[in-house]
């Protein structure tokens, strides 16, 4: 036997003889009276969303439908940078003219992780969004991109349609209708508070989270 | 640097915590780096509990899922290597630190791997696993900036979730200056904090393989969580060919839907942020995405004994969010690193000793007031307080029958009170005569202040109230016979 599974069988044998290695089954004693759903509408899930997320140092802008594709442009202009990385599930007409785009994953080819490192900014959508801590999940289809796409550059835009945003953190869990192999909870900017406790942001991940929400029809305007 | 001696952080060689802590005691500076820290994530975490209305009710729920996890942890850490296999994952078991770093090491070296890029775990600080790897002459690189703080001025970490609390500005600026060349840095944390971005950068992209450690184990699915602020957790994941996890085998939850309770109470608890930044999830290999090659090594040393005890196994719930350290008026006076264990304050407290098999650490648990405040901000709500009493009357059983300890004073002093305790003419005649014995101690405001020999270990750090002049009995006597 080698260590490893004699180690196993030791480990096994102290915790208890006679486990059935069966599927989870859902907990009978936990109670779930803490609170699941929010209370809040569109609007107003959007608004705190929104506050949450510029408590972070996120940058945040509304739009209407038929006007995403100027705001990413202008947002893309207004940032003074110039190449940009996008995954190849991105709609089209999200890669704004007049800067240089690189899609990672287009007819099957991946960028290598320089190309990226090379990149100022980059463009993706996201899984949900939970207005209750200001969170954005990524579950890394092919819209949002590998991890390392929206790691390595310093600057993230990230698409959301305001029916993608959820009050609580239980209501994502409510969404995940298929267990998603690889998640990213990111909860604004990349910080630390490792020396004297000062917040400070930006480290090793992108240092500006940008993101646009688009306001489906019959939303009320909030500007 | 102001300490001129390191601190010992193995329980097997640290001298006891009354001794440790006095040196601590002593440096004003460390006790204003820990005070202010503490202060901080304190008034942080309050604003932000204030605001979650089911707080309690998260608690509940949380201490719940844990216990329901620990209860059939054998069947979930089975589920878990089945499922983390089948996506592509390597599982290894290991009963101690020392089987744990073999496999580490040996992944290494079939890796060819002659540098590592590390995400901040306490597994392996607890498995001492950084010189054993340097020592087999594999260059280890901590990535966390707290940890950075500490490797490159060779320091000891002081708490679980800020490593490097207890270092201030100028010593980190110190530090860089002199390991990174760097003349002119400032002590400005921006400028700091650039300092390490620039030092790592070329690190995260070059070096081709990382360890980590788990903050859950996802039985249902296999899969791994790891929760940081600064990005280089998503770095260690992501870039290298090769990923290892430390994980000790209590961090299963069942369910992936568990971390709908667990990442509330987290981040809330550790850092007094609603969610941390980034909190990374994966499941053994994705083709295309991040490491190719994955481990998962299963670290035991001295958890499934803890799982036996009744009472200790809430032990094991410790989602390591350090709220209890930054609340005990113990840690704050004393830093971390007079608990002489990498898990300091009082989870350290509890958990130290216990994982040492009660071997060592034997003075933690009565380094305490019992005052209570780290069970009320236990996010899992481990029942601290009454742990500390089970392990302090573990520890008085085990010395009890030393031959050793037949002569010390405290163990003659309880024998002299059990025998007069046991005798109502033995108890009335010490009474008697402690109260003529006291007498001269004893000043006019009816307070002694201060006692000779043994005594002094009392009245040094408190005043003990005087004897009355008459006793309880003595007056009950009085007015039996007075009302006849």
């Amino acid at each position: 036997m080698s260590p490893t599974l004699a180690a196993r069988a030791k480990i096994l044998k102290c915790l208890g003889a006679g486990h059935e290695a069966g599927g989870a089954t859902p907990s009978q004693s936990c109670p779930r009276d803490y609170i699941r759903r929010g209370s809040l509408d569109a609007d107003g899930r959007l608004a705190k969303l929104i506050e949450r997320l510029r408590e972070y140092d996120a940058e945040v802008a509304e739009c209407a439908p038929d006007g995403l594709a100027s705001e990413i442009a202008t947002l893309l202009a207004r940032s003074g940078r110039n190449s940009f990385v996008a995954p190849a599930g991105v709609p089209r007409q999200w890669l704004a003219p007049g800067v240089n785009w690189k899609i990672d994953g287009e007819s099957g080819g991946e960028l290598a992780t320089e190309e990226i490192e090379r990149c100022d900014g980059v463009l993706t959508a996201c899984f949900c969004a939970i207005a209750d801590s200001g969170t954005i999940v990524l579950h890394h289809s092919a819209a949002e991109g590998r991890r390392v796409l929206s790691l390595l550059p310093d600057w993230h835009l990230c698409i959301l349609r305001a029916s993608q945003i959820v009050e609580t953190l239980p209501e994502y869990f409510d969404r995940c209708t298929e267990i998603p192999a690889l998640v990213t909870w990111i909860s604004g900017p990349s910080a630390t508070a490792d020396i004297e406790m000062t917040r400070i942001k930006g480290v090793h991940g992108p240092r500006f989270l940008n993101v646009i929400v688009v306001k489906e029809q019959g939303m009320g305007s909030r500007e | 640097m102001s300490h001129a001696q390191q601190p010992i952080l193995d329980p097997a060689l640290a001298p006891p915590f009354p001794q440790a802590a006095l040196p601590m005691l002593r440096d004003t500076q460390l006790r204003k780096n820990v005070a202010h820290a503490t202060d901080v994530i304190q008034a942080k975490r309050a604003r932000l509990i204030a605001e979650k209305s089911d707080w309690q009710q998260l608690r509940s729920a949380a201490a719940l899922i844990r216990d329901e996890a620990l209860e059939n942890l054998g069947g979930y850490l089975e589920q878990f290597e089945t499922r983390c296999k089948a996506r592509g994952g390597v599982v290894h078991w290991a009963a101690d630190a020392a089987e744990a770093r073999v496999i580490v090491l040996g992944i290494l070296q079939e890796e060819n791997a002659s540098e590592v890029i590390k995400i901040k775990t306490m597994t392996s600080a607890e498995i001492q696993l950084n010189p054993h790897l340097q020592a087999a002459g594999v260059k280890v690189f901590e990535t966390d900036l707290a940890e950075i703080i500490l490797q490159l001025g060779e320091l000891e970490p002081s708490h679980i979730v800020v490593p490097a609390l207890h270092v201030n500005r100028s010593q980190v600026r110190e530090i860089f200056a002199r390991t990174m060349g760097l003349d002119n840095l400032s002590d400005d944390p921006q400028a700091l904090t650039a300092a390490a971005r620039n030092y790592l950068r070329r690190k995260f992209l070059e070096v081709p393989t990382a360890i980590s450690g788990a903050n859950f184990l996802i039985a249902e699915t296999g899969a791994v969580a790891v929760v940081e602020s600064e990005g280089n957790g998503r770095m260690c994941l992501t870039l290298p060919r090769t990923l290892i996890t430390l994980a000790g085998i209590e961090k299963v939850l069942p369910r992936y839907g568990d971390l709908e309770v667990m990442l509330q109470v987290l981040a809330r608890s550790a850092t007094g942020e609603r969610m941390n930044p980034y909190t990374s999830l994966w499941t053994g290999v994705t083709p295309g995405d991040g490491p190719q090659r994955f481990h998962v090594v299963l670290l035991d040393n001295g958890r499934s004994a803890i799982r036996t005890r009744e009472r200790e196994r809430q032990t094991l719930r410790c989602i390591r969010c350090g709220a209890c350290m930054n609340a005990c008026p113990v840690y704050r006076q004393t830093g971390g690193h007079a608990c002489g264990s990498v898990y300091p304050g009082p989870i350290g407290a509890i958990l130290t000793p216990q994982l040492t098999g009660m071997k060592h650490a034997q003075t933690l648990p009565f380094a305490s007031s019992l005052c209570g405040v780290c069970y009320e901000v236990c996010p899992v709500k481990i029942n601290i307080p009454e742990i500390l009493i089970d392990l302090r009357a573990q520890v008085t059983d085990q010395e009890r029958g030393k031959a050793a300890r037949f002569f010390d004073p405290m163990y003659l002093g309880m024998r002299v009170a059990n025998l007069l305790f046991s005798r109502a003419w033995l108890f009335h005649a010490a009474q008697w005569k402690a109260r003529i014995g006291l007498k001269i101690f004893t000043s006019k405001d009816g307070w002694i202040h201060s006692l000779p020999s043994i005594g002094a270990k009392w009245t040094q750090t408190r005043d003990l109230r005087g004897l009355p002049k008459q006793t309880f009995h003595a007056w009950w006597k009085q007015r039996k016979q007075a009302s006849r």
